[in-house]
């Protein structure tokens, strides 16, 4: 029986909502095509996610339990997902698009002689092929692209599809690993986390993002506190990252991340195609900018005309009654 | 350090209407600038490799003209270059080469694919670094600052070694008259290629799906923010 293996990221011992998302639409797939849905899940702490993955489809859970997974390091990356997809010889390996998976996934292609759709909005099984739908030229376009390959692999955009629970029996199967340190050719020295990061970015329902036009420390501040009132991540765009106002993991667009929440806040960010390349999937946008023919006004839900500073005190005070009153 | 980047001309994507101009992908370009300034003040080479049509040519002389050394253009006419076909070529292309560091840019800019840079490395057996924001020469060691989900993740790498960069990394020099005239005397060794099949085919493009027409506020700062948490409550449904 054919399967597709659905790659799990891990993030502070929980799995990622990108992964559980690819790996519903992955559970759809394979009922409709009579395959199974398997799951990997690697590091020390693999086997106590297994009945999550069991809780979301998967039939198997493939698991390594060793701690050199704990932090990202492609080459031990690479190497378990080898053995993984080795073991389990699906037709189709799924992930979500996280820069660990962006790390490994051209080289793990290469290993295992697979093709690759990468970044994609949505996928399905055509007979042999596998067909995507992906964002390209910074999102101005959708290119239909397709694999005939026997081993393909997807990477799927956060956002992309809803999470659906589907009882699978989660059967935890332990992959034989060994991995020698000796053998690499690189060393991880540090890992330096930027402050202030109390919700995941890709994963927040409510996003307020910073730009330029948020200037300073003081814009900043509202910026803050408007996030705290709606419980929102805080995002930015590239211009104001490069003021050093907003840490790099701030970043939303075709460098940075992929965003898709309910809600998305624009304070202050002109809307560069590259800016919203990560962003114009949110549900609802607001976008407030004190230039009228600002392009990021052709995307917004509600456009407030006017300068942040004077908006966003009112606002947060007028949003603050609201949430009390909730 | 002698470092060899691969660049590739692609479609201007900041263009409102595409009028087939053609640029230097602009991760590539950040990946020239930065060899550059790590090799400020000596004789190592950093040179350039393209696979792409002839009239790739321009995009190969402004690279030059930045201040990178030779450059080898190999020539496939036509589309269907996927990451799989290009790492393929670059490989073979290396072979008889012995650079200390390859760099390549994090994605194209107009296919945003993202997968070249790590299946060049592989087929090399070289360690490997995407997504640098900084880089940095410690003897024989190269120190990469890597973005990764939660933070920047500092690397050792040994040469030789592969990084692909962000553009997040510097901002790419225009070159000056200077250095547009030197590049016109640079050598470009150029040759024809045959590619290997694709792994994967773009069968048609369409237009994303269209966002429904919103509401533009204007006027008292007041005014507009009671009608906007009117409407997130009673309209949007998002509070
Ligand atoms: C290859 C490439 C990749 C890129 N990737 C990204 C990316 O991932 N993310 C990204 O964001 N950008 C990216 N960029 C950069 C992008 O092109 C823009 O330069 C950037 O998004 C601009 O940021 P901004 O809107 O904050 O700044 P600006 O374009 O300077 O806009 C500032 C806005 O603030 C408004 N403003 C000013 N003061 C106020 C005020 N007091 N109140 C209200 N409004 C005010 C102004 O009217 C203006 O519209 C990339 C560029 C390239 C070439
Ligand atoms: N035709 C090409 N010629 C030379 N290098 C290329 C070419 N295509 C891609 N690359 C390199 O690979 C990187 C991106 O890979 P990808 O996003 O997979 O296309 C680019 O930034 C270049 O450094």
């Amino acid at each position: 029986m054919s399967s597709i293996l659905c790659l799990l990221s891990v993030q502070d011992g929980r799995i990622k909502r990108s992964s559980l998302e690819a790996m519903s639409h992955a559970n759809t797939l394979a009922r409709a095509e009579g395959w199974s849905l398997e799951a990997v899940l690697l590091g020390s702490k693999a086997a106590d996610l297994a009945e999550t993955a069991g809780r979301h489809g998967a039939d198997r859970v493939l698991v390594i339990k060793d701690p050199v997974f704990d932090s990202h390091l492609n080459a031990p990356l690479l190497a378990g997902l080898e053995a993984v997809v080795k073991a389990a010889s699906p037709r189709l390996v799924v992930a979500a698009s996280t820069e660990s998976v962006k790390d490994v996934l051209g080289a793990l292609a290469v290993r295992c002689d697979a093709a690759v759709l990468p970044d994609v909005a949505s996928f399905s099984v055509q007979g042999e092929r596998i067909v995507c739908e992906r964002p390209v030229m910074a999102a101005k376009k959708l290119a239909r692209t397709e694999s005939s390959h026997p081993l393909v692999f997807v990477s799927v955009r956060s956002g992309s599809y809803e999470v659906k629970e589907a009882q699978g029996a989660g059967t935890v199967v332990d992959v034989p690993f060994q991995f020698d340190a000796a053998t690499l050719g690189l060393t991880l020295r540090e890992i330096v986390k930027s402050a202030g990061d109390t919700v995941d970015l890709s994963e927040a329902r409510v996003v307020v993002a910073a730009g330029r036009g948020v200037r300073d420390a003081s814009g900043k501040a509202l910026v803050d506190e408007l996030a705290s009132i709606t419980g929102a991540a805080i995002g930015a765009s590239r211009a104001v990252v490069e003021t050093g106002l907003f840490p790099a993991t701030a970043q939303i667009g075709q460098t940075g991340k992929v965003v898709s929440p309910d809600l998305y806040f624009a304070v202050g960010i002109s809307g560069a195609v590259q800016h919203t390349a990560g962003m114009a999937n949110s549900r609802v946008i607001v976008a407030i900018n004190k230039d009228p023919d600002a392009p990021i006004f052709d995307l917004a839900t509600y456009g407030l005309v006017g300068d942040c500073f004077t908006i966003l005190p009112l606002l947060n005070a007028e949003l603050k009654k609201v949430m009390a009153s909730r | 350090m002698k470092f060899c980047v691969c660049i590739k001309q692609v479609p201007d994507v900041q263009a409102s209407v595409q009028t087939g101009r053609m640029v230097l992908n602009a991760y590539d370009a950040s990946a020239v600038e930065e060899a550059l300034v790590i090799n400020e003040g000596t004789d190592d080479p950093v040179d350039l490799v393209l696979i792409g049509s002839a009239s790739a040519t321009e995009t190969i002389r402004k690279a030059l003209a930045m201040g990178a050394s030779e450059a080898t253009h190999l020539v496939a006419e036509g589309e269907g270059l996927d990451s799989h076909a290009v790492a393929a070529l670059l490989a073979a292309h290396f072979e008889g080469h012995a650079y200390d560091v390859i760099l390549t840019g994090k994605q194209s800019q107009d296919t945003d694919a993202g997968l070249a840079g790590s299946m060049l490395a592989e087929r090399l057996g070289l360690p490997y670094a995407t997504n640098a924001v900084g880089l940095r020469a410690e003897g024989d060691t190269l120190v990469v600052t890597r973005q990764g989900d939660a933070g920047q993740e500092i690397l050792a790498l040994k040469t030789p070694c592969l990084v692909t960069c962000s553009n997040d990394m510097n901002n790419p020099r225009i070159p000056a008259l200077k250095g547009i005239m030197a590049a016109k005397r640079k050598q470009i060794d150029t040759r024809s290629i045959t590619p290997p099949g694709p792994r994967t085919r773009v069968t048609t493009t369409l237009e994303p799906p269209g966002r429904e027409p919103g509401v533009k506020l204007e006027g008292e700062a007041a005014d507009m923010v009671a009608e906007l948490v009117r409407r997130l409550d009673a309209e949007a449904n998002v509070l």
